[in-house]
Parts: structure tokens; C-alpha cells; sequence
């Protein structure tokens, strides 16, 4: 090649070509969308976020979350992300319009989180003792005597079975997270983790797309993988923090490292502290001490909770009826219980 | 297809003694001596702590409680230390000074205005490590592949000024007409790297685009980091060194002429088929799709055209070090292209798009094709910049197959575990953490691998440092492999 004027003109202009492709033409066709809102101009989505959530976001990305965990649910025909209850319809460009740095993720070492803060318990403020009609009622302390598995989200015995005394020996436990795996197989892996108190290694395993027993609900069960025997709510603001604190507590499988340095020990002055984690087992700090969280932890939850995108968008066709039937909604799950 | 102009072919060193080209060659070697050393020893010096920082990084992954209490070593915060120690210590760093060698050779000329790269290392130096230091203490942007904080990017960018008006200001005072196919590659992928480093830094923090745009802004950026730096530099020494060490000239350059602008044209745009699914219009992932299934073709004239260039002289590779590297980093090429053309597949990234495929992907990019034909360029260069020979023998093998097998292994098991774990993770009737348990044992294998990778990078560096020290062997003959038997043989190996 002689010259270099050919040269120069092909290096910027392939570089040039690929940038206004694929920056700058997206930038013109979705880089300017307006929240949605319907016809009084109410019920505006998304809506931006402010204080802790935005401080929240940048505890996420300073310790890496998005290298495990995504924020995207596709599209029922391209994968079972939906099926997953990971969401109700797919992800869309608005979702994250007011979200910076955006956290997609590329790998899934952990859930999608997309959808995280949805799936909290409607109340997730007041610890009431329907607590213990977080899934952790289902398989394990479910071990309802009639064999059928109730799924988490599925009304009946649930409740019942899990505020009964049977469930009570399984929490002091040091592990007393029995993980049951509604795999379709029979899993070994559960087995040995749960404590020999729980009776409940010969029982079906819940399949998900299979709801056994719990005819009376149509809909699939959400197949909540984490099941936790621990006190608060699932996806709680108290059990997002107990998980980020000690992960393998509530769910033995999880790869997840426990983020301790976001959680002060402290001595106990006068009175516990309303949001001392609710620790158990070798967790537990020692007596007269309590283990709080940090004002950068409470932000990382604050924005954990707000992940949500179960708000209908215009130009996506929801999965489910999500506002609809609130049964069905991962927003609710762990609600019926407490609802009956 | 005539490859005569091509100013590579030199006399056997054999011929005449005191050839004017020979020392005049010898002069511009002596004349990059100071910048280039210090551009490897600098980029040696991260290897080693990138390479910690990755064992680490991989150990954690199936322990999660090694040393998760101490903020600044939560896995988080060490995987995007690792990985920016490596594309921008390491890589940047080595290929860079690579880079620098080849540019004083080919504008055959003795290197000028060294001032300005030693000020670009001292700054560049300054930049990773301040960035490094900032994503452990929590500074990080959360962009991947630029997660280094502001501060750190000035720096990094005024380091990478220096180093860029250093090369356009060489290209002024080349001689000889002709520009030689490795010198295409190089003047790319030092005007690519500025547009895409500013394109990168300002659209993501000056004048930040909106929502998911970040993402493709992101990934656009660092596929043709991949692509266009690191991947430009790579087949740029390859196209030097292989021809070089064989004694003979490249096999077409009209083929390699079709290669580079195929190249430049089709891995530009690819990065996309990253975000497959994702919340973007389709048109941009199918775009991206697309580009990555027509770079086959540079991939296929490239692989042609150093595979014609070798044939007959394979056997070579026994005793050369320098093209032992090289040819596995071009044949690395081919493979990580290829295996980038499957993922890429909408069919197939359904299952292995948020899976360990993906790193594996980035590691047949970075280390088994960039990093093995940047070690053979410094086998090749230090010797004549310090004027010793490598010490011994064994050491170079042990580094070759340490780092052959090492990273071997780590891509079948992040492949093959990748593919079990998206598969997985595709079957709704399994609860997730089945997904991530299925991939654990492979990521112990993985570790395995990282052991190898570990000894073979202090073994290069302990070696490295013997030559630094002026410890290599006096000796007109470089070190071979293995003992040459028959007399006769290209004697500048």
C-alpha cells in the first residue's frame, strides 16, 4: 500500500462508520424517551429515583454486583426469563431511562435482579407473624401431612403448617435452612443439608410447572428457588439484609460472598436497634451485642427494593395479567398467605 | 501477488558481517532500548499482579468466604481490579511497547523524541495504578471495561497522547516508500484507540446517553478495544514475526490487504450480539450479529495467508521461540473468531449469554491469541535491545506449555461449563442455584488452570529479570529450543 492518505481515510472511516451506527443512531432512536404516563397524566413510568436508591446504585457498582447479576428479563419467545417469575414481560429501553450507570449485567452467578424489589412482600415494613408464610413455609416446614407440597405462593396449608409448632424445631438450627430444591428430580443435594428434625426428605418435590396438590390455583407456582426458615419476609428489606450479611444462612447453595463490611457490630446501649439483623445460629453476635447495618448497606437495600419493573409499559405485551390477579404476581406472592 | 517490495526479507545473518543494514538495524534497536524496556518491565510488573489478582479472583468464585470480610477484597471489587491490571497494565502496556519496537524498525528509522513515551509510560503507569487503587476502595463506575474513576482516565488519556503523536510523529520521518502490512495494523490501532477511549469516556460520563444506551456504549467499546487495539497490535507482530523469524516474505499481500480492511470494517461493528435479547431495538444486535459471522472472512484470509507463509516451515517451531508464541497466538485467533461466531448465533447465546462462555471467550481474545504473540514479540526483541541472549532454554518451554496448557484448560472448562450452566439456567424446571452449582466444579478446574498460568507468568518473569540484569548468555546465536541439529538452519531464529 503506498500513500498514506488512503490509509489514514479507511482507519477513520471504518471507526467512524461503526461509531455513528452503533452509538450514534441508536442514540437518535432511543436515546430521548419520556416517562410514560396514562391519560390524567397519573401513574408515571418510570419515575426518577433520588437519596439512598441513587446512593444505593453506586454501593452496587462499587462492589461489583452487576459481575454476578443482571438487570433484564427477555422475552418469553427468546428465553425463560419470564418463566422464571424473574418477571412479567420483558425489559424495554424505558425502564432504565433514568438509570445511571445502567447495571444490564452479562452474567448470571446470581438471579436476575430486575424484578427484586417487586417481588418484596406488600408490608414489608411491619414484621407481623405472617412471616412465616414466606415460602419458607412451603416445602420443608410444609411437610404438610397429606404429602402435597404447597408451593409458595399457593393459599392453602401454607400458613397453617408453618405457624404450627412442627415448623418450630427447624429454626435453631445452625443451618436450619433446609434448601428444598423443587427440582423434578428427587435432589440428594438437599437431603443431607436439612436438619434430621425436618421430615420432609421422602416428599415430591415441588416442580414448578407441575403445582401438585394445589389445584385450586391455576397459575404456576413461582418457583422461588431461595426458601428460607429465617424470620423476615423473603425479599424483605430485613431479609435482604440478613442475606447480604451472611447468604449462606438462607440458602446453603449460594455462591454469594456475605458482605460483612457493609454491617457494624456493636455493643447494645440501652434498647436493641429497630433494624438489628435477625440473625440465627453461628451468625448470632454475642450476647449483649447487635449487628446493624451501615448507612451505605441500608442504600444498597433501599435501591434493591427499588428494582421493579412490573409497571405495564405500552410497547411491551405483559406475559401475565400482573395487576390483575395479584396471586399471580411475583409482587405478591408471599402475600395470599397472610391474606387468608 | 508479487511480495517482493516487502522490506522484510533480510540477509541470513550468515552472509556478509558487516552489512550496513544489519547495523543500521542494530542502531534503531539500541535507540528503542530505554522506552521499550520500560514499557515491558512496567507491563511485566502488572502481569504478575494481575495475575495474582485473578487467582484470587478465581478461588473466591467457588469459595466465596476466602477473605470476604475486608471491603477491599470482596470478589466485586478484585474481579474488575484483575481485569482492568490486565487489559490496560498488561496488555496496553506490552503492546505498546511492542508496538513501539516494530514502528522504529519499519519506518527504518532510530527512534525519536523518546522523552515523550517515557513520559506516556511514567503517566500510563500512574494512571492503572491509581485506577486499580480506586476500584478497591470502591471508586468504581460500574461500567465494565471502564471502570476506572475519572481521575484515573485524564491520566491514562494524557499518558496515551503522548504515546500516539510519538507514533505520528515517527511516521514522518520513515524512509522508504512502501508501507509494510504490520505498519497498517499499528497506525490503526493507535488512531483507533484515542476515538474510542474519548467516544467511551464522554459518552458515558461527560455527556452521558441515556438508560440502556450506557450498555451499548459500554460493549461497543470494548469489543473494538478488543478488536481494534489489542486485536490490531496482535496480528500486526504476527504479520512481523512470523515472515521474519522464517526468512521468507508473506505469502499475498493483496490477501492481506483484504484482510485488514475486512477487519477494520466487520469487528468494528460487532459487540452488540453481547446484549442479545436485551431491552435495544433488534436491528442493532442482529447488525452486530451479522458483522460477527463476516468477520470469517478476515479471519480466513488472515489464517490463509500465515498459513501459506509457514507452510514448509513448521517444523521450525521447534526451536524458535518467538514463532512457537506467535503462530499458537495466530491460530488462537482463528479459534477465539470462530468460537465468537457460534456464541454470537441468537440460537446458541439464549443459552450461554449471562453464562462463564463469555470469559471464556474474552480470555481466548486477550491471552491466548494477544498475550501468547505478544510474549513471542519479546523473545524476539529483548535480546537485541539488551544485546544478551535468553539464559535457558528450558525456562522459555516451561513458559510456553505452562501457558499453552493453562490456558487450554481454561477455556474448556469455562466452555464447557458455560454451556452446562446456560443450559441449565434455560430449564425452568430447575431452580437457578442448580445453574450455578452445575458450573462450580469447572470453575475449580479453572483454578487448576490459573496454577499453570501463575507458574508460567513468574517463570517469564523471573527470566525477564535475569536479561534486565544483563544476566542472559553472551553469544552471537540466540537461544533455541532445542539443539539444532542440522547446520544449515535460519540462523536468525
Amino acid at each position: 500500500m503506498k500513500g498514506l492518505a488512503p490509509l489514514f481515510l479507511g482507519i477513520f472511516g471504518t471507526l467512524a462508520f461503526s461509531w455513528m451506527g452503533l452509538t450514534v443512531i441508536p442514540n437518535w432512536q432511543i436515546g430521548h424517551l419520556n416517562p410514560q404516563s396514562d391519560e390524567e397524566g397519573t401513574d408515571t413510568y418510570p419515575m426518577p429515583q433520588s437519596g439512598m436508591v441513587e446512593r444505593g446504585a453506586h454501593v452496587y457498582a462499587a462492589n461489583g454486583c452487576i459481575y454476578c447479576h443482571s438487570q433484564q428479563v427477555r422475552a418469553d419467545y427468546s428465553a425463560d426469563d419470564i418463566e422464571r417469575k424473574w418477571g412479567d414481560r420483558r425489559s424495554a429501553p424505558r425502564d432504565y431511562i433514568f438509570e445511571r450507570p445502567v447495571f444490564l449485567g452479562k452474567m448470571r452467578m446470581g438471579q436476575d435482579l430486575a424484578n427484586i424489589g417487586a417481588r418484596a412482600p406488600v408490608e414489608q415494613e411491619s414484621p407481623q407473624p405472617a412471616g412465616a408464610a414466606t415460602p419458607a413455609a412451603s416445602p420443608a416446614a410444609g411437610a404438610a401431612p397429606s404429602g402435597a407440597s404447597p408451593g409458595p405462593g399457593s393459599p392453602s396449608p401454607a400458613s397453617s403448617a408453618a405457624a404450627s409448632p412442627a415448623a418450630a424445631p427447624t429454626s435453631p438450627a445452625p443451618n436450619a435452612s433446609p434448601i428444598s430444591k423443587p427440582s423434578t428430580s428427587p435432589s440428594p443435594a438437599g437431603s443431607p443439608a436439612a436438619p434430621p428434625s425436618v421430615p420432609h426428605p421422602n416428599e415430591p418435590p415441588t416442580s414448578p410447572s407441575a403445582p401438585v396438590a394445589a389445584g385450586a390455583s391455576p397459575t404456576p407456582v413461582p418457583p422461588w428457588p431461595e426458601v428460607t426458615t429465617g424470620e423476615p419476609p423473603m425479599y424483605s428489606a430485613a431479609w435482604h439484609h440478613v442475606h447480604l450479611y451472611s447468604p449462606r444462612s438462607i440458602n446453603v447453595d449460594s455462591d454469594m460472598p456475605a458482605y460483612r463490611f457493609l454491617y457494624q457490630t456493636r455493643r447494645i446501649s440501652d434498647a436493641p436497634s429497630a433494624d438489628a439483623l435477625h440473625l440465627t445460629g453461628a451468625d448470632m453476635p454475642r450476647e449483649g451485642w447487635e449487628i446493624v447495618p451501615t448507612f451505605d448497606a441500608k442504600c444498597l437495600v433501599a435501591y434493591l427494593m427499588s428494582l421493579n419493573q412490573s409497571h405495564p409499559l405500552k410497547e411491551v405485551r405483559s406475559a401475565a395479567p400482573a395487576p390483575a390477579s395479584p396471586a399471580t404476581s411475583p409482587a405478591s406472592s408471599p402475600a395470599p398467605a397472610p391474606a387468608k | 501477488m508479487n511480495a517482493t517490495g516487502i522490506p522484510l526479507k533480510e540477509p541470513a545473518v550468515s552472509a556478509v558481517a558487516g552489512d550496513t543494514e544489519q547495523l543500521e538495524r542494530a542502531y534503531i534497536d539500541a535507540s528503542t532500548r530505554v522506552p521499550v524496556l520500560m514499557f515491558y518491565t512496567s507491563a511485566i510488573a502488572w502481569l504478575i499482579l494481575g495475575t495474582l489478582l485473578a487467582g484470587f479472583v478465581s478461588f473466591k468464585l467457588h469459595e466465596p468466604d476466602l477473605l470476604s470480610n475486608i471491603s477491599f477484597l470482596t470478589w466485586g471489587r478484585v474481579r474488575p481490579a484483575h481485569m482492568n491490571v490486565m487489559v490496560y497494565g498488561w496488555a496496553s502496556m506490552a503492546g505498546m511497547g511492542t508496538a513501539i519496537w516494530l514502528m522504529a524498525r519499519l519506518c527504518r528509522t532510530v527512534l525519536r523524541y523518546p522523552l515523550l513515551l517515557l513520559a506516556g509510560a511514567v503517566f500510563w503507569n500512574l494512571g492503572v495504578l491509581l485506577g486499580v487503587g480506586g476500584i478497591l476502595l470502591g471508586d468504581s463506575t460500574g461500567y465494565q471495561w471502564l471502570e476506572f474513576p475519572g481521575y484515573a482516565a485524564i491520566i491514562l488519556f494524557v499518558a496515551y497522547t503522548l504515546v500516539a503523536s510519538w507514533a505520528v510523529l515517527m511516521f514522518r520521518f520513515r524512509r522508504g516508500e512502501q508501507i509494510y502490512i504490520t505498519q497498517w495494523y499499528l497506525l490503526g490501532a493507535f488512531l483507533w484507540f484515542p476515538w474510542l477511549y474519548a467516544a467511551g469516556q464522554l459518552m458515558l460520563f461527560v455527556v452521558p446517553v441515556q438508560g440502556v444506551l450506557q450498555s451499548a456504549v459500554g460493549w461497543w467499546y470494548a469489543n473494538n478495544l478488543l478488536f481494534l487495539w489489542f486485536g490490531a497490535i496482535g496480528l500486526g507482530t504476527a504479520y512481523y514475526m512470523i515472515p521474519k523469524v522464517i526468512g521468507r516474505p508473506v505469502y499475498s499481500y493483496h490477501l492481506a490487504a483484504i484482510g485488514f480492511w475486512s477487519y477494520a470494517l466487520f469487528s468494528s461493528w460487532t459487540g452488540m450480539q453481547r446484549l442479545v435479547d436485551g431491552p435495544f431495538p433488534a436491528w442493532m444486535i442482529t447488525a452486530s450479529i451479522s458483522a460477527t459471522i463476516l468477520t470469517i472472512i478476515p479471519v480466513a484470509t488472515v489464517g490463509l495467508n500465515h498459513h501459506m507463509t509457514m507452510q514448509g516451515y513448521f517444523p521450525l517451531m521447534r526451536y524458535s521461540p518467538t514463532l512457537r508464541f506467535t503462530v499458537f497466538g495466530a491460530m488462537s485467533y482463528t479459534i477465539f473468531s470462530l468460537i465468537g461466531v457460534l456464541i454470537s448465533l441468537r440460537s446458541v447465546a439464549r443459552y450461554v449469554n449471562f453464562s462463564q462462555a463469555s470469559i471464556a471467550y474474552s480470555h481466548l481474545g486477550l491471552y491466548a491469541f494477544f498475550t501468547m504473540v505478544i510474549f513471542g514479540s519479546m523473545y524476539y526483541i529483548v535480546p537485541r535491545l539488551i544485546g544478551r541472549e535468553w539464559r535457558y532454554a528450558s525456562l522459555i518451554k516451561l513458559h510456553f506449555w505452562a501457558s499453552a496448557y493453562g490456558i487450554g484448560l481454561m477455556t474448556l472448562m469455562l466452555l464447557a461449563g458455560g454451556f452446562l450452566q446456560g443450559a441449565n439456567m434455560e430449564d425452568p424446571s430447575l431452580v437457578f442455584s442448580e445453574s450455578t452449582e452445575t458450573v462450580l466444579p469447572y470453575l475449580r478446574g479453572r483454578s487448576l488452570a490459573g496454577i499453570l498460568l501463575t507458574a508460567s507468568h513468574f517463570i517469564f518473569a523471573y527470566h525477564f529479570g535475569l536479561m534486565l540484569l544483563g544476566l542472559g548468555r553472551k553469544s552471537t546465536v540466540p537461544t533455541f529450543l532445542n539443539p539444532v541439529e542440522a547446520e544449515g538452519e535460519e540462523a536468525h531464529l
